[in-house]
């Protein structure tokens, strides 16, 4: 069965599309077919992470919400970032970066159905055995439209009292979105905070699993979105915590 | 009688026979050793029962065995008695200070005890049977009896004890080979080697410009008295130097439990730190290490401790309900039920 995967917070900044862009190359690396959307219109980023030039992307996300095209026309392959010895594929359905086209999705909205069937035929196109759907953040209808696709949410927090209310609100409405699998993940972690305990607390603040506690790790801010973490430093702490949540996802 | 007293008495009595005969032959057969000192290797006996089984067997096997020994070699049983209480002592005196105190000889402070009590056990012994002998018997005069009797008696025991007892209690496994047992046994060893070499060496050279009967033994008596002396005054050197090197590992080890107990701060490693040598090194390397551990562990637990994640369940619910109970979000509930039942 391909499992959608939506990765959100309820703040920005929170290291949702590292997050989505490394739990996916980790997947097609292990030889899976994975894609992933850029559903975050209003400031897409992610296609940085995967080297993809806008220029190149003739079709995107909005082209098809607007029926320009179908969806297989807005998927590219982005494998060749998994180096010499990829054995899966990775796919990115991108957003445009036009700010015409930002402004039309934004204006006229999009049907909620229209985007389900969209998943579904690159699903079945491209064989995909994960879809990851990165997000705009806070709690806007779009949003709530990836977490109600979604089979699996992970929510991403940082230690930060700044993230704690809204992350609240955003597990109480994904409750009752009935998401089958719900994960909680924090994100940029001192080193010293990186323990079981602090899993625990959140865990129970949230009466909600904790995927796991991702270390601050300035390896990450030098690399400034211009390659995927995983397979720079697949060996750092940071490194092995993402490769520790894919497990505890994964089963 | 109870079983332990049973036990002990049967003990006693079978190492006394086996004692006394071994006394016996060597009142046949002098083995000729170092100056004065005979070889009596059994002497050892009396004394390894008092530790390993209990000191009343000591004193049984000194005291019976003495009396045995005697009979056999037709001096009479009890003419001589006095030198029977004199190897009872010796059987009972270093059980008393081992036997139940030291249940393991692993530091050089317990092999310390041992020899010490050894070396006591000999000199009280000899010296009750030359009080009970001025008491009671008059078999001695003094001075003549010095030499002759006294003080061969004494240094022949204390000796033949010193490096026969260790050997059968590690035999026995009563010393546990530790790097405090081990060196304090190695330089034991060179000791009493050196020592019996000294003192070989020397009787020849007497022996070579032997002018009288009454000097050479004057001057045996003499090389007698250097080795033990040395010996003694070797020991306690040795012990000495012994735990200088090795209280320090200690120290350290105190230390490492300390630290993983989760104290911190370590005075116990002052003393060993103020060395300058290499331990004092890596006394100073792990009170550095333990400071930084503590003061990560201090602030991981500030950081855990004020980390407070706080929620206004009020607000929250008002937002929850905000999104939750409009039309969209019914609308959107109802596609996304579809989508999975789908
Ligand atoms: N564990 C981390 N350690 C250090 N820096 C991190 C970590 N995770 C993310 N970052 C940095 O945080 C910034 C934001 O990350 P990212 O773009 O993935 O977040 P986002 O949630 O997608 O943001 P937005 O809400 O704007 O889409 C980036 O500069 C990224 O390098
Ligand atoms: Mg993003």
């Amino acid at each position: 069965m391909p499992e959608i995967i939506a990765i959100h917070s309820f703040r920005g900044g929170t290291g949702k599309s590292n997050t989505a862009a490394n739990l996916a190359c980790l997947l097609a690396r292990q030889g899976r077919r994975v894609g992933v959307v850029d559903t975050d219109i209003q400031s897409p980023g992610i296609h940085v992470l995967f080297n993809l030039d806008p220029k190149d992307a003739a079709h995107t996300l909005n082209d098809f919400l607007w029926g320009k095209c179908d969806i297989g026309r807005a998927v590219y392959d982005v494998s060749r970032i998994l180096g010499p010895e990829e054995r899966g594929k990775l796919f990115l359905i991108p957003s445009s970066i036009r700010t015409g086209d930002i402004a039309r999705v934004l204006h006229y909205g999009y049907d909620i159905n229209l985007l389900k069937e969209g998943y579904q035929q690159a699903i079945e196109q491209f064989a995909l055995d994960y879809l990851f759907i990165d997000t705009h953040p806070g709690l806007n209808e779009e949003t709530l439209m990836s977490i109600a696709i979604a089979d699996t949410l992970l929510i991403l927090l940082r230690p930060d009292q700044q993230d704690y209310q809204g992350t609240a609100v955003t597990v109480e409405v994904s409750r009752a979105l009935e998401v089958p699998r719900m994960f909680l993940i924090v994100n940029k972690a001192p080193a010293s905070l990186c323990g079981d305990a602090l899993a625990a607390k959140v865990a129970a603040t949230y009466n909600c699993d904790v995927a796991g506690v991702l270390p601050h790790a300035d390896e990450m801010m030098e690399l400034g979105s211009s390659g995927i973490f995983c397979l720079t430093h697949p060996d750092s702490s940071l490194g092995r915590a993402i490769d520790g949540i894919l497990r505890r996802i994964e089963t | 009688m109870n079983p332990d007293a049973k036990k002990i008495l049967l003990a006693g009595l079978i190492f006394a026979v086996v004692y006394g005969l071994l006394n016996s032959l060597s009142n046949i057969f002098l083995l000729p050793s170092a100056p004065i000192i005979s070889f009596r290797p059994q002497i050892a006996l009396p004394m390894a029962v008092g530790i390993l089984v209990h000191p009343l067997a000591g004193f049984i096997t000194g005291f019976a065995g003495n009396v045995v020994g005697d009979a056999i070699s037709g001096f009479g049983a009890f003419k001589f008695w006095n030198w029977h209480i004199a190897n009872g002592l010796m059987g009972l005196i270093p059980g008393l200070a081992v036997y139940r105190h030291i249940r393991r000889i692993d530091t050089v402070r317990a092999f310390g005890i041992l020899q010490g009590s050894i070396v006591f056990a000999c000199a009280a012994g000899v010296g009750t049977a030359v009080v009970l002998d001025w008491l009671f018997l008059h078999f001695m005069t003094f001075p003549a009896s010095l030499p002759s009797w006294i003080l061969p008696a004494f240094l022949t025991d204390a000796v033949n004890g010193f490096i026969l007892v260790p050997a059968i209690l590690l035999i026995a496994g009563r010393i546990v080979l530790t790097l405090e047992t081990r060196t304090i046994l190695m330089i034991t060893g060179l000791l009493i080697a050196s020592i019996l070499a000294t003192a070989g060496s020397i009787t020849w050279a007497v022996l070579d410009d032997l002018v009288s009967h009454g000097a050479m033994v004057q001057n045996f008596y003499i090389a007698a008295i250097v080795s033990v002396g040395l010996l003694v005054i070797g020991f306690v050197a040795a012990v000495v130097f012994v735990r200088k090197m090795t209280a320090p590992l200690a120290a350290l080890g105190r230390a490492a439990e300390a630290v993983e107990k989760g104290r911190y701060d370590l005075p116990e490693l002052a003393a060993v730190s103020a060395r300058a040598d290499e331990l004092g090194r890596l006394a100073r390397i792990f009170e550095q290490m333990a400071g930084k551990v503590g003061e990560r562990e201090n602030s991981l637990q500030r950081q855990v401790a004020e980390l407070q994640i706080t929620i206004d369940r009020e607000k929250q619910a008002r937002d929850v309900s905000d999104i939750v109970d409009t039309d969209y979000f019914r609308a959107l509930k109802e596609k996304a039920r579809k989508f999975r039942g789908a």
